[in-house]
């Protein structure tokens, strides 16, 4: 598994983000490093909603919040509309954050819990003033209304509201300084299952009425499905493959892809159940493995996955790219 | 027919706390037989976690707990003084969800596991520890007699999960009650783990409670799924019956809420409107009502009691899905736009 190399990079159409070449990596004393994310490279186009998948430890946070620099990057590039996010600082930095907001997995602590609602969701505009002509007071009940909150409950705290609800305020929170990107980590994954869909919904409405791009994370593969025009699906801080929602699924090349649609309680019908059956321990991001990084576990691996790390290469002439030096055959599926 | 190996009748547990009484559990009738695998779901505070508590006898001092509990011919909630010691974990035994927090920190792994030999069984030393790596391998652990001496910090949350399912499995129980055992872990990881908790319930010919939020865990692996709502039992089937031909109007909506891996993507999905029900002070009405599209006015009078046929198909509904009845309910309920309890309802919701 690798991901290195820019073929998933698009140049035909209205890109929005470009992230190139990200590494990420974090210093866990006695000079060793945690590779978090390994020199991995997407985009985003104007209005697209971009699905990352992958589990625990695969550097799908990171990549989010290396986006909106809440961490440190050690290399490469992020591109917003002629802005380099990765080396942007001070004064430059703190102007274009508002275009970039972000909406978090726990919706209670994500909320201060002193504070009233309607100064939760304005604190954005208390911050930078009236500057940009549609930021107003009445903008915070019109954003209440449109995630389906009562403003005349704007004064109460987060604790009378129940988890989807202040996941919805945490929404027109993130929509208050008028975003152009959504990053929204695992937003659904601490609600109940009767309340996810709402969530679910209102981001979908939000994304149209506002005209959002979203950045989309996730480890439930069936929701990020629901959501994204576009799937990437990461393994140890690596891209293991990167296509168009429903080609992604419905033909998945990599070995990986195909264990975790194995892997879920419901399998996907264009896999085999077996797949799933991937053995050991994920690798220490410490000492990834050499050569293609998901090698320790894959049924399919030969010598030359411990040598050479795989690159990106388009599969047909679809919209989907995968890293892999022996990705699997599928019969094309009748539908 | 034999005596099921758990009865659970007329199950009640109250918690009273500084703004009224909440109503945990209210009145949950099942049985399980031996060798059989129960999926009991349900979304937070529909009771479920209590429910296995209370077999457990874990609820605090200040729970009210009411109704009879039989296992193995024992009244569970009656057991001698003098058994309690080597009742609960020996033959009953729990796994909970985050192996963290069900694993002391300060002690090695082998340790936890011969604790349990040692004090239920009188195991000395030397078997205890053999037992244990034999436990562990027995639960896929690799390299056990190295496991055995390291902390659970030292394991990844699968080992740290089945080093978990290694203490339950100790004393031999013949019922594991599992509590989400797998919430905290990622898929590939939970798939390992309930192949592993199916393997052993078949070659150990034991029973299992499997509690989760997650109908598709319970689908691939449970005889018989029990769904819960406000504290109440309101449908159990067969696994398939219950998926192929839902009763209860919230069993209906939960399958029609979640997103599908085989839907196209942005496929619409339905919500559940309103909010989960109160469980202080309840009102006697059916606890889904408000959020249901068949409400009629009899839903509102009676909590509905729990119908159909007894160890096959039970659901608790007046106006069940897939029936004539409950076609008739929702037909008058969309001609009207709404329902009993005034909730919106429009003729294309619900069309899949």
């Amino acid at each position: 598994m690798a991901g290195t190399g820019h073929a998933p990079l698009r140049d035909d159409r209205d890109i929005l983000l470009t992230v190139r070449d990200l590494e990420v990596e974090f210093p866990v004393g006695r000079h060793e490093v945690v590779h978090a994310v390994s020199g991995i490279s997407f985009d985003v186009a104007e209005g697209e909603t971009l699905g990352i998948v992958g589990e625990s430890g695969c550097g799908k946070s990171t990549v989010a919040k290396s986006i909106i620099r809440l961490n440190d990057i050690k290399s490469g590039s992020i591109d917003y509309q002629g802005n380099d996010l990765a080396h942007m600082e001070g004064e430059a930095l703190r102007q274009i954050r508002p275009d970039l907001q972000m909406i978090f997995q726990d919706p209670i602590s994500s909320l201060n819990p002193r504070r009233k609602i309607r100064d939760v969701i304005s604190e954005g505009i208390a911050v930078w003033g009236n500057t940009k002509g549609s930021w107003s007071q009445e903008r915070i009940e019109e954003l209440m209304v449109a995630v389906g909150i009562d403003p005349k409950f704007g004064e109460r705290r987060p604790h009378q509201f129940s988890g989807g609800q202040c996941q919805r305020i945490g929404i027109a929170r993130a929509l208050a300084l008028d975003p152009k990107v959504l990053i929204c980590d695992e937003p659904v994954s601490a609600l109940d299952v009767s309340v996810q869909a709402q969530v679910l919904n209102i981001l979908e409405d939000m994304k149209a009425r506002y005209g959002l791009t979203l950045l989309f994370i996730s480890h439930d593969l069936s929701v990020v499905k629901n959501v994204s025009d576009r799937i990437i699906v990461m393994y140890l801080g690596k891209v293991c493959e990167i296509g168009n929602a429903d080609e992604l699924y419905e033909n998945p090349r990599h070995p990986y892809t195909r264990a975790l649609l194995a892997s879920i309680p419901e399998p996907a019908p264009t896999v085999d159940v077996s797949e799933g059956d991937i053995e050991g321990e994920l690798p220490s991001p410490i000492h990834p493995p050499a050569g293609c990084r998901f090698n320790t576990r894959c049924q399919h691996a030969t010598d030359i996955c411990f040598t050479d790390e795989p690159v990106m290469q388009q599969v047909g002439d679809s919209d989907h790219y995968l890293a892999c030096h022996h990705p699997v055959e599928v019969a094309v599926s009748v539908v | 027919m034999p005596d099921p190996q758990l009865t659970v009748e007329d199950l009640y547990v109250r918690f009273p706390t500084s703004r009224g009484t909440v109503e945990a559990v209210n009145g949950v009738n099942f049985t399980l037989e031996k060798g059989q695998m129960l999926g009991i779901v349900g979304e937070s505070g529909s009771g479920k976690s209590v429910t296995a508590k209370t077999l457990m006898n874990l609820l605090p001092r200040t729970a009210e707990v009411d109704g009879n509990i039989i296992f193995e011919g024992d009244d569970v909630r009656a057991v001698a003084k003098e058994r309690r010691k080597h009742f609960w974990g020996v033959k009953m035994t729990m796994v909970f969800q985050d192996p963290m927090t069900s694993l002391n920190p300060v002690k090695r792994c082998g340790e936890q596991i011969t604790e349990t030999l040692r004090y239920h069984l009188g195991d000395d030393k030397a078997t205890a520890k053999k037992k244990a790596i034999d436990l562990l391998e027995q639960v896929g652990v690799p390299e056990p007699s190295k496991r055995v001496d390291q902390y659970p910090h030292e394991l990844s949350g699968g080992l740290r999960q089945r080093v978990v399912i290694a203490m339950a499995l100790a004393c031999e129980p013949s019922l594991l009650i599992a509590d989400e055992p797998t919430t905290a872990v990622d898929v590939t990881v939970q798939k390992r783990l309930l192949d592993l908790l199916d393997g052993l319930r078949r070659d150990r010919g034991m029973s299992m409670i499997l509690i989760t939020h997650d109908l598709g865990v319970a689908r691939g692996r449970c005889d018989d799924v029990a769904v819960m709502y406000g504290g109440r039992l309101v449908e159990r089937a067969p696994t398939e019956t219950l998926f192929a031909d839902s009763r209860h109007p919230y069993t209906e909506a939960l399958l029609r809420t979640i997103p599908r891996i085989d839907q196209p993507s942005h496929t619409r999905l339905e919500p559940i409107a309103g909010r989960p029900p109160e469980l202080i002070d309840p009102a006697e009405e059916c606890a889904f009502a408000p959020r249901c599209r068949y409400a009629q006015p009899d839903c509102l009078g009676t909590i509905p009691p729990v119908g159909g046929v007894r160890g096959q198909h039970e659901f608790a509904c007046f106006h069940p899905a897939n029936t004539d009845r409950g076609r008739q309910a929702l037909d008058a309920n969309l001609a009207a736009g709404q329902t009993v309890t005034g909730l919106q309802i429009q003729a294309n919701a619900g069309v899949n």
